[in-house]
């Protein structure tokens, strides 16, 4: 029956070169599984988590949600989980459902994978023959938001809860002796001297009893919620943080070789933290303050250090001179008029196309949450965005990569929904499901211009099954897919009344 | 009376409370002369102790510092030159604030502060909407009692005499409009003149961890005070608490070097929290319980700050304000608790590594 959507690619990530192999590997991201194609003909290598033995269909993996709906969020971290080897679990289903991040270091040499529902920061190898070597699992404590990278390729996150960690890439191999392990003894800082009412003091009163009882029994899970692996705390905001950045810049000092890292933090309170890299996270050097909605994108050009393009619920980019905080131009995204419904920036790439001049064009493309048009800009040497041409695709635009030798760029498309809506499925599947497409630059004309290419390698991907989704999941089934790849929306501020009726009656 | 009644009273009490504030006659010179403000009762501003400070509210801030329309707060500090705007187009002040009191709560101590230091601008930051309301409503009905109290010198005086600012008695008397927590409706009017006038503190609502930088630009402000924080008793609260590693860096970025941040306490185990996070190696043996203890490695926040000494608090007049004039001070001693203080300087920022 052709009842069934595949699913889209959520993530893309090309690594070149694999493990100083000959060639370029296309990893992506559908559903709840990672694959790798040939970057040339799109010939798919492998997958993981790799279907167990038996001979199960993608169905049947259980990491489609329509048939026994999505693992329960995990709320303890098991550290047994950390030792988690190479060996993809086959006996159990997947414990997520989809795979938000998929990013690779700036080397290429390894891929981060974030899987949802276990919040597991997986970082993987590819092997020549474009397999995947899982080489570490580590679970946070709370759902990351962002990933990227500092020198050395140490891993910098920013998570739900707000704060920045770095860790090694590569876990080292001893665990790292909690300091909460040693001796915990428990004290209860309140006393009779602090609580008063009577309710406070007999709960304090029990709560002695109870430390009395405990301290007997010797507490020896004294781990909390800290992660037994090597990580560390840099910065935090008081906010969920949406993106994080790492620049450096050279030091305006000319004694020193040194170059200065910074660290852009941005988050759902409209606001943009520039912070010194490591060790000196903690000095601030100064706010880009300018949005009126959540910030959900930031984009630092690799050609353009100084400068950062900053979009998110507002229906406008900020262009910044980020060093001194200043605000270099607002990019309306949509006409004045047509401000019917809001609109969110989903992410904003910058990337560089050979088109025919002598220097390459150079190129910021932005795309709105469920919408099938990807914006493109040029970015001129003084931080000028110009509007070009936009995009237009089948579907909406989940992401974007650039090819890393064809001068091509390459889309993934829902092929689910309807484009321009997040909510609203397609009637039925189509007879091919284009979920990826190839685009270039029309070459020689007076604008810049997309044309769609036909390309071997989007063409092999698209005609091979990944996982499937059912045309016919029910409603809730539905949303939970929704919401797996649209959430932007719930970053937005609710504006019913102030819930600050906890007035003593 | 049942509660509906109670709290229909409360609205009505503080909608003509608004009333009589918003009225033209602004900083009091244009009220009919005799009809005194008078302080706002307590008892019909109540809200519970806790906020969350990780949920939206319905919260007003700018959207820079640039923005922060202060001429509504201290209009008796507008520069004179009109055309002096801020970013937002709201007229601009002789000087910027300097002093924040964070969790202010009813504002004893602003309102002891005021005095001391008179021609310094300050602001307090509350949560709770309506405590904030209160402390705004009593600022304004201190600073008219004032400006009545000033008239009236002035008239007795023959009024020959020249128009300046409030003469200065002991400037280190207590204002007789303290308000005490238990007590009786406030009638007492005050019968010495404070230098400042009260006209150089003022209240907001805000929730200052996720806000505090839309409000000051970086080495804006020389003092912050954190006096009685919300203990969050809880481990899994601790996220909440007002003093943490991370939020001690916004602090550093508002604080100009040599900029004090003073603390007080009444539990011990926070105390020890607050030095911990300044990077003070302190605290009884085994009290590190938290997982914060991680980052107990050198450098972090805590580069930034330093200690002041036991011989340096004692000459610091905001020291024993902050120990008596808070209404949680006051209770505190009422209850025969203790009060841990700490204050810490700004260091300079350290050097880029070389």
């Amino acid at each position: 029956m052709a009842q069934n959507f595949e699913h889209p690619f959520q993530g893309l990530q090309f690594v070149q070169k694999v493990s100083g192999g000959p060639r370029d590997v296309l990893v992506a991201s559908s559903g709840a599984k990672l694959y790798t194609y040939s970057a040339d003909s799109g010939q798919r290598l492998s997958v993981w988590p790799q279907d167990g033995a038996d001979t199960s269909t993608a169905n049947d993996t259980g990491s489609n949600p329509e048939n026994e709906g999505p693992p329960e969020k995990k709320r303890k971290v098991d550290p047994e989980e950390t030792k988690a080897t190479a060996a993809p679990a086959k006996k159990k289903p997947a414990a997520w459902s989809h795979i938000p991040i998929l990013t690779s270091t700036p080397d290429g040499k390894y891929v981060v994978a974030l899987t949802a529902e276990d919040k597991c920061i997986r970082v993987f190898q590819i092997e020549v023959d474009g397999t995947f070597l899982e080489l570490s699992s580590r679970p946070m404590p709370k759902r990351p938001c962002s990933i990227t990278f500092m020198e050395e390729n140490e891993i910098l996150l920013g998570d739900k809860f707000g704060d920045v960690y770095s860790m090694p890439l590569i876990p080292s191999a001893e665990p790292r002796i909690s300091k909460a392990a040693r001796e915990h003894q428990k004290r209860i800082a309140a006393t009779n001297l602090t609580v008063h009412t009577q309710r406070n003091l007999k709960s304090l009163e029990m709560q002695k009893q109870q430390a009395a009882k405990k301290a007997a029994v010797k507490a020896d899970k004294a781990q909390e919620d800290a992660p037994a692996f090597e990580h560390q705390l840099l910065l935090g905001h008081v906010s969920l943080l949406t993106d994080v950045a790492f620049v450096s810049l050279p030091s305006p000092d000319p004694s020193s070789t040194r170059r200065r890292g910074y660290i852009l933090s941005a988050d759902r309170d409209e606001h943009i933290r520039v912070s010194r890299g490591p060790p000196q996270a903690h000095v601030i050097e100064n706010y880009c303050l300018g949005h009126s909605a959540f910030v959900n994108s930031l984009c630092i050009p690799q050609w353009a250090p100084e400068i950062l393009i900053s979009g998110g619920g507002d229906p406008y980019l900020l262009v910044w001179n980020w060093t001194a905080a200043q605000i270099l131009q607002k990019v309306p995204l949509v006409e004045e008029t047509t401000k019917a419904k809001d609109v969110a920036v989903r992410s904003i790439w910058a990337s560089s196309f050979d088109s025919g001049f002598s220097n390459p064009t150079r190129l910021i493309l932005v795309v709105l949450e469920g919408s099938p048009t990807l914006l493109s800009f040029t970015l001129s040497s003084d931080g000028t965005l110009t509007t070009q041409k936009p995009l237009t695709t089948s579907g909406n635009v989940l992401n974007v990569q650039p090819h890393p030798t064809a001068n091509t760029l390459i889309i993934s498309v829902d092929n689910i929904r309807e484009p321009g809506s997040t909510q609203d499925w397609r009637s039925a599947p189509a007879s091919s499901q284009t979920r990826l497409q190839t685009f270039t630059l029309k070459q020689g004309g007076e604008t810049l211009e997309w044309e769609s290419v036909p390309s071997a390698l989007t063409d092999n991907i698209n005609a091979a099954e990944t996982s499937t989704v059912s045309a016919g999941a029910d409603k809730k089934a539905q949303t939970a897919l929704n919401t797996s790849l649209y959430g932007l929306e719930n970053l937005r501020k609710k504006t019913y009344g102030d819930d600050d009726a906890g007035s003593v009656l | 009376m049942g509660a509906p009644a109670k709290r229909q009273k409360r609205e009505e009490f503080r909608r003509k409370v608004a009333a009589a504030t918003t009225e033209p006659s602004g900083d009091g010179s244009a009220s009919p002369p005799g009809s005194v403000l008078n302080l706002p009762q307590k008892k019909y501003y109540r809200q519970r102790a806790h906020a969350n400070p990780f949920s939206d509210h319905l919260l007003e801030y700018p959207l820079t510092p640039a923005h922060m329309d202060w001429s509504t707060h201290f209009p008796a500090y507008i520069n004179p030159n009109a055309t002096q705007m801020n970013a937002a187009g709201a007229r601009r002040l002789l000087k910027d604030v300097e002093v924040v009191d964070i969790g202010c709560g009813f504002g004893g101590l602003l309102v002891g502060l005021a005095p001391v230091l008179p021609d310094t601008l300050m602001v307090g930051m509350e949560i709770r909407s309506k405590v904030a309301e209160y402390l705004t409503n009593r600022i304004h009905a201190l600073r008219h009692q004032q400006q009545h109290l000033l008239q009236q010198t002035q008239t007795s005086t023959s009024s020959s005499s020249t128009p300046v600012p409030a003469p200065a008695p002991e400037p280190a008397q207590q204002p007789t409009t303290e308000i005490t927590d238990n007590e009786t409706p406030e009638t007492t009017f005050p019968t010495t003149l404070i230098p400042g006038g009260y006209n150089n503190i003022t209240a907001l609502r805000a929730n200052t961890m996720k806000f505090f930088p839309n409000f000051f630009a970086r080495s804006q402000l020389s003092k912050i005070f954190i006096c009685f924080p919300d203990p969050h008793f809880k481990a899994r609260k601790h996220k909440a608490r007002i003093v943490s590693e991370t939020l001690n860096a916004e602090y550093a970025y508002a604080l100009r070097p040599g900029g004090l941040l003073y603390t007080i306490t009444d539990v011990e185990e926070y105390h020890f929290w607050i030095l911990r996070h300044f990077g003070q190696q302190q605290g009884p043996e085994g009290s590190a319980e938290d997982e914060d203890a991680n980052e107990q490695e050198e450098g972090g926040v805590k580069e930034l700050f330093e200690r002041l000494t036991p011989e340096e608090l004692e000459r610091d007049e905001c020291v024993r304000v902050m120990m008596d004039s808070t209404e949680e001070g006051k209770k505190v001693s009422r209850n025969k608790g203790n009060k841990y203080v700490a204050v810490f300087r700004r260091k300079d920022d350290p050097a880029w590594p070389l």
